[in-house]
């Protein structure tokens, strides 16, 4: 097979990893976080209706492409991914990079972890970089609902498979005349998990349930959320991570105008059915069905510096952990309350050496219950192995320029948002105190998964 | 932003009739294409002196031309049956009465009904100064005035310019100063189409010339440029002539224009800089990004203008302070964070959009119109503080321009205000963008405080 | 548990010569597994001729079963047909592909077996209106595709209810002459009075059979692991994947006639999809139990807990809105 891809690498003083070693360790080079390019996150059937995943991963490299001068360069690869993808978009990586403005020849693959796509796509391209395989990347990922793909019935599709088997028109009428009114009605996709048959929506009612967080704590979350989005957008924080697409400059699901009234007026959708619970999960502090895109520039530092472009971050660790929430064990959005102790754990942090928590709102209360699970002694010494609760998380760093249930979550998209905007955090940060920072990134996913990550400023 | 029109007169039956019913026919211009000859057809070159001495200025003028590769005559009469004359140049450097200037301009006018299709009449003079005779002045400034009206008499595209040597300039013949050379090429070239009726003064012998033809084909090579508002229209053209000539083009706009700024900066191999230039802190961040990212800052563009149209008796703050901030305010602020910054390449060059609304003055502009000659006071005011860096500061005065902004304006005004012109027509972005190339260009070092306009010599203003 | 069909039935295939079983039963052979459309439509005209005039029962029912036990020596599992059976069964419950059969899949398997013995003449109670209260079933071993299957089948402890009669049908399942699987099903016959006994508490069929209204409010329901949405075909298709075309599953109007508001789901079906949630850590041998209370009404939605217990799982299911209980049961390693 080719061996390590060489772009423009292995200039300077620095030596290529010793591949006769059984391989470099964590932290043998650093993988940096150079920017990130996404675009504005839509409403579902909003501004993006009809705009297909490839448009907006292809305009997303674009945005990514011009803001680091990255026209006809070749990288490393390009790994990315959609939750909700058509068949015929098997390929929809590649197909991204090549309509784009990257080097046609650069690599490009597929991945997909439901709403930990974007950040597992992250971590995929951050290891390779490190153990030397390629010098750059991007991550990324892209999520429509409003042009999602919708198959049809298994019975029109075995009839249409025959049908295109068939040799004669007899044989091919044949194959139709199985066809039953009902299987021409198409089949959505679902959102539910196919497990339980219960919406993301519906599991987290339990959980938010089974640890008592209240409407108002997850109102005053989703606030939060859009006065810190707001603000960061009036900042200009954006201006170098956001390219507009579509007639859309900003998230269309901000509302800087919302306040705890508004919030509190929103009648409960998910856990209506639950006994001896109050509803509590609004459409205002959950996250809507969203269309968007996102990207990440990852490179080694030698690749960096020699295009002269900025260095934010670099990544540190990353841990996934998965919890059985079909068999009532635990709770569906909870595997980060895992995988964020034993990261940090194995790299000898605790929360307050954090300095941004950037943790994924799929709702307001999948962050309340993390923070909950964090802070009882039960989980630490039953669940976590501790001897007490893990402990608690400074409210004051914790999504600090707003996070999903502001922004919107176009699911595969959400991991490269979080990751270029906490890059971004840590790199001001230190710029200002000269000292290094430290952001934790937590992003829970359908199928009762956790991704979680380090990164520190480089 | 079609000009329907100009197709209309120009090809098949609507040919025919728009000249049986004597309508105004406008030309199709001769635009720039790399690898185009310079000049088409033989290039004449008059002097004043040429029934007496000295004839040295207009010979250095035909060695120039003459090692450019151009086919050079110097007697009117040297035409063939059925040629035309590409170009005429006119060296009237040394007139010392008005009465000097007949010879040379009367041989001239010989010749105009043998000018090609987008030929080129370009003078060649000295600029007219209080210190001067006055017999010498009234000579010199009446180049002036026999310029501009000639060109209004030009038909099929041509157009006629003026190279006009400043007083530091005296003692020279003017074919030794690199900017002189500049012009007379970027005059005769296609890259002038729609520049017309213009007198540039060339103030120094600042600037250098590219040594071969490599050179003039990329003068922009190395360099880095900064192209604000760079989304589109003629930020974007703007933007793709720079790259062309050779810089590597910082495209800034603001955020909202992101997408096509991305597409912009993506064509130009360039990079795309998301920036509100009203924010305190832009020139300094433009200048982080251009340094940091490409090694050094050479060119700075200030396209980026807006327009808020209303008469001045309903004019608000509303519609008034944002036009200033983001046309002049801006800029000035840029300027001074730029020049205190002593992080500039050597020899650095600031072109900024004026208007002819800045010159001659438009109803319902008096916001953009003080914007814009705003823009031209600063220009004069800042090129002193440029030329001890070897750089120049110069402003690009557009007339009529087919943009998305034209496209907007009521199809009869359009078709009225398109024809305001000697060339009869809408220029078009790249046109405005070719003029800013030269100035921006190493060899036009000599330039400086300078306004060009851009504008098929519009009937109003100078 | 009826449909029209064709006459004929098992009692046309009895042997002679045939064995006893441990309870004195007589052992009937069969030489296959019986058609379930035939045997509905002699369970449908049964208790119609039973009717007639000078047919029905005089005074209550017989208290005595039928003591035979009817036996498929060798129901083949091998073929595309089961296969496929197997994979609609598979994909309608949520059971994950294998050649493992489900417990309920078996249960699909030998259940004409089990109708053949309650559309005997001598059975005392009408298959038409039986209501399905229980049931329990032992996996033993796995019984996997292609094993020739022993089924034995016969009805037992015919017993008062205090709304009429029940009745247990037990199947037993063989392969290589071992016992593989075990399945008790209790039957409920409404209004009906053995002997000449009355129901203990007789109220108007409302299609349910729970341990009385009262739970719905008394029942302190959990927090819910999944949620089962049954469209309004469920009953077809588990009709056409088990055979079992009761009217009451089958559509609403079919439905109004037996005194429901809706079509019904099966409550093996239901079940069954209890089953499935567990079925990537399913032991091989392990017992399941399903107590069906409210029927599940369709189209409709099901909340359900699948709650992990020492030796394995309980579940319930229940009406999410009203709360009232459709199921429960366990899954419990043996």
């Amino acid at each position: 097979m080719t061996p390590r891809r060489t772009t423009r690498q292995d200039a300077g003083d620095n030596p290529p990893p010793d591949r006769s070693a059984p391989g470099p360790g964590p932290g043998a080079r650093d993988a940096v976080v150079v920017g990130g390019n996404r675009i504005p996150f839509a409403r579902a059937g909003g501004a993006y209706a009809g705009v297909s995943n490839q448009e907006m991963l292809t305009a997303a490299l674009d945005g990514l492409v011009a803001r680091f001068g990255l026209q006809g360069e070749v990288l490393g690869e390009v790994a990315a991914g959609a939750v909700m993808k058509h068949s015929k978009d098997f390929n929809l990586v590649r197909e991204s990079v090549l309509g784009s403005a990257l080097d046609p020849r650069t690599p490009a693959y597929d991945l997909q972890q439901a709403c930990a796509t974007g950040l597992e796509a992250t971590i995929a391209v951050a290891n390779k970089i490190r153990l030397g395989q390629v010098e750059s990347g991007v991550a990324g990922g892209v999520d429509t609902i409003s042009d999602a793909p919708i198959a049809v019935s298994p019975g029109l599709r075995r009839a249409l498979l025959a049908a295109g088997n068939a040799k004669t028109f007899q044989q091919r009428l044949k194959a139709f005349a199985s066809v039953r009114t009902s299987d021409l009605k198409p089949d959505a996709p679902r959102v539910d998990e196919p497990r339980t048959g219960l919406s993301m929506g519906e599991h987290q009612a339990v959980t938010t349930a089974r640890w008592g967080v209240t409407r108002e704590a997850q109102d005053e979350l989703a606030l939060a959320s859009h006065q810190h989005l707001a603000a960061a957008y009036e900042a200009g924080f954006f201006d170098d991570l956001v390219t507009p697409f579509r007639g859309l400059a900003r998230d269309n699901n901000l509302r800087s105008d919302t306040s705890l009234e508004k919030l509190a007026a929103l009648r409960p959708v998910y856990g209506k059915t639950l006994a001896g619970t109050t509803p509590s999960m609004t459409a205002g502090n959950s996250t809507p069905l969203t269309d968007g895109a996102s990207t990440v520039l990852l490179a080694s530092r030698e690749w960096a510096a020699e295009r002269s472009l900025p260095v934010l971050a670099k990544v540190v660790d990353a841990d996934t952990a998965a919890v059985d929430f079909v068999h009532g064990d635990e709770g569906l959005l909870m595997a980060p309350a895992y995988a964020v102790p034993r990261l940090l754990a194995r790299n000898g942090l605790t929360l307050d050496d954090i300095d941004f928590f950037e943790i994924h709102e799929a709702f307001a209360s999948t962050v309340l219950t993390t923070l909950a699970a964090w802070e009882d002694d039960t989980f630490g010494r039953e669940r976590l192995g501790l001897d007490g609760a893990f402990g608690t998380v400074d409210r004051a760093r914790l999504n600090v320029v707003g996070s999903s249930v502001a922004a919107g979550h176009p699911f595969a998209a959400t991991g490269g948002r979080i990751v270029a905007t906490a890059a971004k955090l840590v790199a001001q940060r230190a710029a200002e105190t000269g000292r290094p920072a430290r952001a934790l990134i937590s992003v829970c996913a359908a199928g009762g998964l956790g991704v979680a990550a380090i990164l520190e400023s480089a | 932003m079609t000009d329907t029109y100009l197709k209309l007169v120009n090809a098949g039956s609507t040919k025919t009739l728009a000249k049986k019913l004597g309508l105004p026919r406008p030309a199709v211009l001769r635009r720039f294409v790399p690898g185009q000859p310079l000049v088409v057809g033989p290039t004449l070159v008059l002097g004043s002196a040429d029934h007496g001495a000295p004839r040295d200025a207009t010979d250095a003028v035909a060695r120039l031309l003459v090692a450019w590769g151009l086919d050079v005559r110097r007697d009117p009469a040297q035409l063939e049956d059925g040629a035309r004359w590409g170009a005429v140049v006119v060296v009237l450097t040394e007139v010392e009465t008005p009465t000097d200037l007949s010879s040379a301009l009367l041989a001239l006018g010989s010749t105009l009904r043998t000018l090609a299709p987008s030929g080129r009449v370009v003078t060649l003079s000295r600029a007219a100064t209080e210190s001067d005779v006055p017999a010498v002045a009234a000579a010199r400034h009446g180049v002036d005035g026999a310029l501009r009206s000639l060109a209004k008499e030009l038909r099929g595209g041509a157009t006629g310019n003026g190279i006009v040597l400043g007083p530091d300039l005296a003692g020279t013949d003017g074919l030794g100063v690199p900017s002189v050379a500049a012009a007379l090429r970027f005059f005769l070239s296609a890259k002038s189409a729609f520049v017309d009726g213009q007198l540039v003064t060339v103030g120094s012998s600042a600037g250098t010339v590219p040594s071969d033809d490599a050179g003039w084909g990329a003068p922009l090579a190395g360099k880095v440029a900064v192209v604000t508002g760079a989304a589109r229209g003629i930020g974007a053209q703007i933007a793709r002539v720079l790259a062309r000539d050779g810089a590597t083009v910082v495209c800034v706009d603001v955020p909202p224009a992101g997408d096509a700024l991305a597409k912009v900066a993506n064509a130009v191999r360039g990079t795309a800089l998301q920036l509100d230039i009203t924010a305190d802190d832009a020139g300094t961040r433009i200048l982080d990004h251009a340094v940091g990212r490409h090694g050094r800052l050479d060119i700075v563009v200030h396209n980026a203008g807006i327009t808020r149209d209303k008469l001045l008796a309903n004019m608000t703050s509303d519609t008034w302070d944002p036009v200033l901030a983001v046309n002049i305010t801006a800029q000035l602020r840029m300027n001074e964070q730029l020049l205190a910054s002593g992080r500039l390449a050597d020899a650095p060059r600031i072109v900024s959009l004026a208007s002819t609304s800045g010159i001659a003055g438009n109803r319902g502009q008096t916001n953009y119109a003080a914007s814009k000659a705003g823009v031209i006071g600063m220009a004069r005011a800042t090129a002193p503080l440029m030329a001890p860096l070897g750089g120049t500061v110069n402003a690009v005065a557009p007339g009529f321009i087919e943009t998305e902004m034209t496209a907007k304006i009521p199809a009869v005004t359009r078709q009225v205000a398109r024809r305001l012109n000697a060339l009869q027509q809408g220029g078009l972005p790249v046109d405005v963008a070719e003029t800013i190339a030269f100035l921006a260009s190493p060899a036009a070092g000599g330039i400086n405080g300078e306004v060009v306009r851009v504008c098929g010599q519009n009937l109003v203003g100078r | 548990m009826s449909a029209p069909g064709s006459a004929g039935g098992p009692d046309d295939q009895r042997r002679p010569g045939a064995a006893h079983d441990g309870l004195a039963r007589e052992i009937l052979e069969l030489d296959g597994v019986p058609s379930l459309a035939a045997l509905y439509a002699k369970g449908v005209t049964r208790p119609l001729v039973d009717r007639l005039p000078g047919r029905g029962p005089a005074g209550g029912t017989p208290a005595d079963l039928p003591p035979v036990t009817y036996r498929v020596g060798a129901l083949e599992t091998r073929g595309s047909a089961v296969a496929g059976r197997l994979a609609a069964y598979a994909a309608h419950v949520g059971e994950p592909p294998s050649d493992v059969l489900p417990a309920g899949f078996v249960h699909v398997l030998a259940f004409p077996v089990a109708t053949a013995v309650m559309t005997r003449a001598d059975f005392p109670l009408p298959l038409l209106g039986l209501v399905h209260l229980e049931n329990a079933v032992e996996v033993r071993r796995p019984v996997r595709l292609g094993d020739t299957l022993e089924v034995l089948a016969s009805a037992d402890d015919l017993r008062p209810h205090r709304r009429g009669t029940q009745v247990d049908l037990v199947t037993e399942i063989r392969t290589g002459g071992e016992l593989a699987w075990r399945g008790r099903s209790t039957y409920l016959a409404k209004d009906v009075v053995l002997g000449d006994g009355s129901p203990a508490d007789a109220r108007p069929a409302d299609g349910g059979s729970g341990d009385g209204d009262h739970e719905a409010t008394t029942w302190a329901r959990p927090l819910p692991t999944a949620r089962w949405t049954l469209d309004a075909g469920t009953g077809r298709r588990y009709a056409a994947i088990s055979g079992d075309r009761n009217p009451i599953h089958l559509s609403a109007l079919s439905a109004k006639a037996f005194g429901f508001p809706r079509a019904i789901a099966h409550g093996m079906d239901t079940a069954a999809r209890a089953l499935a949630s567990v079925a990537a850590r399913r032991p091989d041998a392990y017992e399941w139990t399903a107590r069906f209370a409210k029927p599940v009404l369709l189209p409709g939605t099901v909340d359900v807990a699948v709650t992990p217990t020492d030796d394995g799982w309980s579940y319930d299911a229940w009406h999410g809105r009203s709360g009232r209980r459709n199921l429960s049961g366990a899954i419990v390693r043996r």
